[in-house]
């Protein structure tokens, strides 16, 4: 029996990363001497940290060569800005080099996050796409294990990159969703998620829930050698399948559920143990109802879904994705559209956000065209991108939104990686963790020259109020900062676009404009085919010199200093 | 943010240099650095506006008692001055090689 308690939780995010790595082995890369601070910080008048809230470290765990990544929750709530983002995503790229080369490295990253930085905003989107993806490519080699032991917890963002690894472990301080509690209030009002009401919150996302549903692998107690035994165990055991990649089994299970009532925490855990026990039975599939005509809301997704699909050979499964293989030149090319259904049996998804149906379901399209052309020629796969949001609801939060958003990023990077070009063609909204699971993970992103074309992480209102800044505020830091800025062209010098297309009107496309649009697709398809399968040509491009050099920057001296 | 610059007499060198704390709500970072000049040369980057004539008496008191040439680099948000007066105490025994009070 142990007594005394070395906690893990109350410990800086240097000390956790140098308490999992066998004792003398820890070596900082980029750390508070290379001053490597965000300078968008300093511009906004906002005091900076010296290692900009991350600390990367190599060394051994249980004698085999590891990295440690781990978030300082303290400064700036561990949110993710251009530096910090780029510290983990260049770590966990350098980590993927190591492995593709035969050296075998350990990879372990502890989440104390609230996503991203809004200061940085888009800087931030785009470092957690590239987190997103190199842990999907290092889970080919080795397990990815990631720690939420608390006090932010894990949020955001990075609650969909946490959703990506093999094996998730927490504390009862620990919790983990997309939306915090205060956006969903801002968001949806207080009748939605009262974010003073600590006890619904526990019992919605704290870790003890998340553990009895099976969202995350380990409940551990906070303590600093249950955690690293916890570490231990993951490496010695067999790999596991990554929740994002079980997608027939989540994708049934939520079809499963009737939501004609608001469902209890201890409901849902009680539904889930049913579910994996068999003990449901065979409940008629709520989702398969007649599809109301009226209820299809109107969108830009919708309109260029239809003007580049036609109308036949729709999969309206769900009505809220569009999915169609059509011929594009001379091959078949997946479409995946999501667009409004005032109808939804989510009411916080009725306008075309990306909500738990929306991601399990995108990833069940894109996986079935992986499984479908496993030993035949990838076909390419376009997301069509219009999507104001994630939904901001209970219901999505205790459903572990995240782990949806998860699997249509695992989904995509893994069709990527098999050899599909995956596109994106941005027609209307990119907004937030919605983008990040439909559209950031394609080999190329396309958009539209229009003022309504928007590329962010958070409504203007929402951002005001979690910055504690005024709207004009706000606005008037968007001039210093690009990527905080909404329109696309802010957007584009980020070089991130792999073209954006002027001259079509986007809202009402005539043949001509289709025309264009077709041709501007098959060059990204030959493009996509011929290039490489990672994201590393988003940092390539001419404008990311410029726009992302600090992100350019900060993987060089990683790189120096990995060996 | 407000930035601030102080400057001390100094004669005796740093051993090594030392980074303490975090830029979290009532805390501090502090970079030490050891500097081949004759001074100590601290700049202060703090959220907290208006508060030079208290930076400048916490830290003459320190470096009248530490004698050290450095560069130092502060990174507050909103500490109290005991609590800057110890993060530099704590900066100054890592410095020294006490590896117990390093973070």
């Amino acid at each position: 029996m142990r007594f005394l308690r070395n906690s893990f939780v109350e410990l800086s995010a240097r000390d956790r990363a140098r308490a999992i790595l066998d004792p003398g082995t820890f070596r900082e890369l980029v750390g508070p001497f290379d001053e490597m601070e965000s300078s968008h910080l300093v511009q906004q008048g906002i005091v900076p940290q010296s290692d900009d809230g991350v600390v990367v470290a190599r060394g051994k765990i249980q004698e085999k060569q590891a990295l440690v990544i781990s978030i300082e929750g303290v400064f700036q709530g561990g949110g993710i800005g251009e530096v910090s983002g780029a510290k983990i995503a260049g770590a966990l790229e350098l980590a993927l080099r190591d492995q593709e080369r035969g050296v075998d490295i350990r990879p372990v990253i502890i989440f104390d996050t609230g996503g991203v930085r809004l200061q940085e905003a888009n800087y931030g989107l785009l470092a957690i796409a590239e987190i997103g993806a190199a842990i999907v490519a290092l889970r080919q080699y080795v397990p990815v294990i990631g720690i939420i032991p608390g006090k932010v917890g894990c949020f955001g963002g990075m609650s969909i990159a946490a959703g990506l690894c093999n094996t998730l472990i927490i504390t009862k301080e620990g919790r983990i969703g997309l939306n915090g509690p205060e956006v969903i209030e801002q968001e949806a009002g207080i009748e939605e998620f009262d974010s003073s009401d600590r006890r619904l919150i526990w019992g919605t996302i704290g870790g003890a829930q998340r553990f009895s549903v099976g969202l995350v692998d380990k409940l551990v107690d906070d303590d600093t050698l249950a955690i690293r035994e916890a570490v231990y165990h993951v490496f010695d055991e067999e790999m596991n399948i990554p929740r994002s990649s079980k997608v027939d089994m989540y994708h049934s299970f939520f079809q499963s559920i009737d939501l004609s009532k608001t469902i209890k925490p201890h409901e849902f855990c009680a539904l889930w143990e049913d579910y994996v026990s068999g003990k449901s039975g065979d409940i008629p599939s709520l989702s398969y109802l007649p599809i109301n005509k009226e209820d299809e809301g109107k969108s830009r997704g919708r309109t260029w879904f239809y003007a580049l699909v036609g109308t036949s050979n729709i999969n309206r499964e769900v009505p809220s994705v569009l999915c169609a293989d059509a011929m594009l030149g001379e091959e078949e090319v997946r479409y995946i559209a999501v667009v409004p259904n005032h109808g939804h049996r989510f009411y916080r998804a009725r306008y075309g956000e990306v909500g738990v149906e929306e991601g399990w379901t995108i990833a069940k399209y894109v996986r079935d065209a992986v499984e479908a052309d496993l030993y035949g020629k990838k076909r390419a796969i376009v997301a069509i991108v219009d999507v104001p949001s994630q939904a901001y609801g209970y219901h999505e939060e205790l459903f572990g939104l995240h782990q949806a958003c998860a699997a249509a990023v695992d989904a995509y990077a893994t069709a990527r990686l098999a050899g599909h070009p995956v596109i994106a063609l941005i027609v209307g909204k990119a907004i937030s963790g919605a983008f990040l699971a439909h559209g950031l993970q394609a080999n190329c992103i396309l958009a539209l020259d229009d003022k309504e074309v928007n590329i962010q992480v958070m409504s203007k209102k929402s951002a005001a109020r979690i910055t504690r800044r005024t709207i004009e505020e706000l606005e008037e830091a968007t001039k210093k900062v690009p990527a905080m800025a909404y329109d696309v062209r802010s957007f584009a010098t980020l070089g991130a676009l792999y073209e954006l297309i002027g001259g079509v009107n986007a809202d009402s496309p005539v043949d001509k404009d289709i025309a264009k649009i077709r041709y501007k697709l098959q060059e990204a398809i030959q493009m996509a085919r011929t290039s490489s399968r990672n994201l590393s040509n988003r940092l390539a491009s001419e404008q990311a010199q410029k726009g992302r050099n600090v992100s350019i920057l900060v993987r060089r001296k990683l790189e120096e200093q990995w060996n | 943010m407000e930035t601030l610059f102080f400057q001390y007499p100094a004669t005796k060198t740093l051993c090594h240099r030392a980074h303490v704390g975090a830029v979290g709500s009532g805390d501090l970072e502090i970079l030490m650095i050891p500097s081949e000049e004759a001074y100590t040369k601290v700049i202060v980057r703090t959220n907290v506006k208006g508060f030079g004539k208290t930076w400048a008496k916490v830290l003459e008191r320190f470096f009248t008692i530490h004698d050290i040439a450095a560069t130092v680099k502060i990174n507050d948000f909103g500490a109290t001055p005991g609590v800057v007066t110890m993060r530099l105490a704590q900066a100054l025994e890592v410095s020294q090689g006490n590896e117990v009070l390093k973070e």
